[in-house]
């Protein structure tokens, strides 16, 4: 779904990244794991297109409205509503105000958020706020997913449950998806391929994994999964 | 609760010194040629307001004032939306308005009044000149300063520029307006008065000049009053509207 070939991004320095190859195959689950600072961000912007990169292609088998991306912090409009962030998508793509609205309201329900429509993001806590990013994303129903730490500023009950729940969301929804994250047991617990990002300057792949633990995935029970501690060992390793 | 405290604590604070006032005044500690008693300062004011001349005087003032505020909103956000917008322009513009903002602006009186007259242009054209510039740099800077994360939002959800101006740049201008107003309407009373005072004949700033050339204090402590008075309900009323626009907040 997604192929990176010798991607290299400057900015007016030495590369942060350097000749990057990459894939996403459909209905897998990626992730890329690097060091704070390795530029994994950077990857995420290329594919998106809010950087051009010196060097290298990013070849996607979706059209652009296809791909919805995560952020690490949640960027809501504070001056809209949480139904008019959410339905915000949906009318850039020119569905008109009644139906994006009831599109909007159904997915803030299954978000577990019914009634906070009227909100502001202001009156909401970091959780509820993740979720109406979520929901931002996927009511406009992406096949590919990026997300870029998306849930690094929440506490970590709230990061588990917000996990689990996303988890479901990949398999019922078919998503594929290429999460950026420093956290290891993240990246484990949820992918199918996990690629190693060097330490920056000029950071490079250094190793691609395949995951064998069988899908679907539950956070908890894939930590008692036998393949889980070799693996955490292993990519520590290549981290350090 | 609070607040209310602070609040009753302030209006017996001035209560006190008031009264202070007055009864110094009566005391015969002050001269009431330099400094006349509340009392006489509030008699002035009722004459005022009951004499039918005063109010013609009030509304010369609000006129240049609003007229002023008006269209130097108008005209500060409008250069502040096209320079940031066009830097090409931002290059010309900018340097004047730093000038104009480094400067007292309100030297530019005199050449207002050789310019437009002694009537009402030249006092909106003052009005209008302190309080465009104040509102061209809050936008202008503004939508430099705007949150690129929203940007980017925005950009990655497929939206151009109508959408970046509609949910971005437009809301993010409405603020910094919101959180200048109250200093504009102030600007806008100080270029009417200032106006006024330079060269009319109407207006709280004509009272003020001849308040002053006939060594009335009391006049011209009551019109300070009022126009104090005045200032503070518009700033009630701008602070209202400040908050039913950024209720988000």
């Amino acid at each position: 779904m997604l192929r990176v070939r010798g991607l290299t991004v400057a900015f007016g320095g030495p590369p942060v990244l350097e000749n990057i190859d990459l894939d996403v195959k459909a209905g897998q689950f990626t992730t890329l794991i690097g060091p704070s600072g390795s530029g994994k961000t950077s990857i995420l912007r290329a594919v998106t297109a809010l950087l051009s990169p010196q060097s290298g292609t990013v070849a996607l088998d979706v059209p652009a409205n296809d791909v919805g991306f995560l952020f690490q912090d949640d960027a809501l409009l504070p001056w809209r509503t949480v139904r008019q962030n959410v339905a915000l998508g949906l009318r850039i793509r020119g569905i008109a105000a009644g139906p994006a609205t009831e599109k909007a309201d159904r997915w803030l329900s299954l978000l577990g958020l019914e009634g906070f429509g009227d909100r502001y993001p202001r009156q909401l806590s970091g959780g509820q706020r993740k979720r109406v990013a979520i929901a931002q994303v996927l009511v406009l129903e992406p096949r590919l997913l990026l997300m870029d730490e998306p849930f690094a500023s929440l506490d970590a009950i709230v990061r588990m449950r917000i996990t689990e729940e996303l988890l479901g969301w990949v398999e019922r929804e078919h998503l594929t998806v290429l999460l950026v994250t420093h956290d290891l047991e993240e990246a484990i617990s949820s992918s199918d391929v996990v690629y190693v990002l060097s330490q920056g300057p000029s950071a490079t792949i250094r190793a691609r994994h395949e995951i064998g633990i069988p899908r679907p995935r539950h956070v908890l029970e894939t930590r008692r999964d036998p393949l889980f501690a070799p693996l955490v060992e292993l990519l520590w390793k290549e981290l350090s | 609760m609070k607040t209310f405290l602070i609040a009753a604590r302030r209006i017996v604070a001035l209560i006190l010194l008031v009264a202070f006032w007055e009864s110094a005044s009566r005391l015969g500690w002050l001269d009431p040629f330099y400094m006349p008693a509340p009392s006489t300062v509030a008699r002035v004011m009722m004459q005022l307001f009951a004499g039918g001349e005063f109010w013609t005087h009030l509304q010369a003032t609000f006129i240049a004032a609003f007229a002023g505020l008006a269209a130097g909103l108008v005209l500060g956000v409008g250069l502040g939306f096209a320079a940031a917008l066009f830097p090409m322009l931002a290059e010309l513009l900018e340097p004047v308005m730093v000038l104009l903002n480094a400067i007292p602006r309100v030297i530019l009186a005199p050449l207002f009044v050789i310019w437009l007259g002694i009537g009402l242009a030249s006092k909106v054209a003052l009005a209008l000149v302190l309080v465009s510039v104040l509102m061209f740099f809050a936008v202008y800077n503004g939508i430099r300063e705007v949150d690129r994360r929203l940007v980017e939002r925005i950009r990655t959800l497929g939206g151009g520029r109508r959408f970046l101006v509609r949910e971005v740049y437009v809301p993010s201008v409405t603020a910094w307006v919101m959180g200048n107003l109250k200093v504009a309407v102030g600007f806008a009373f100080t270029g009417a008065v200032v106006g006024e005072f330079v060269a009319s004949s109407r207006g709280l700033g004509y009272l003020l000049q001849f308040a002053q050339s006939t060594y009335n204090a009391g006049l011209t402590i009551a019109l300070i009053v009022v126009i104090m008075a005045f200032v503070l309900l518009l700033f009630a009323l701008s602070e209202r509207l400040e908050r039913r626009l950024l209720r988000w907040r």
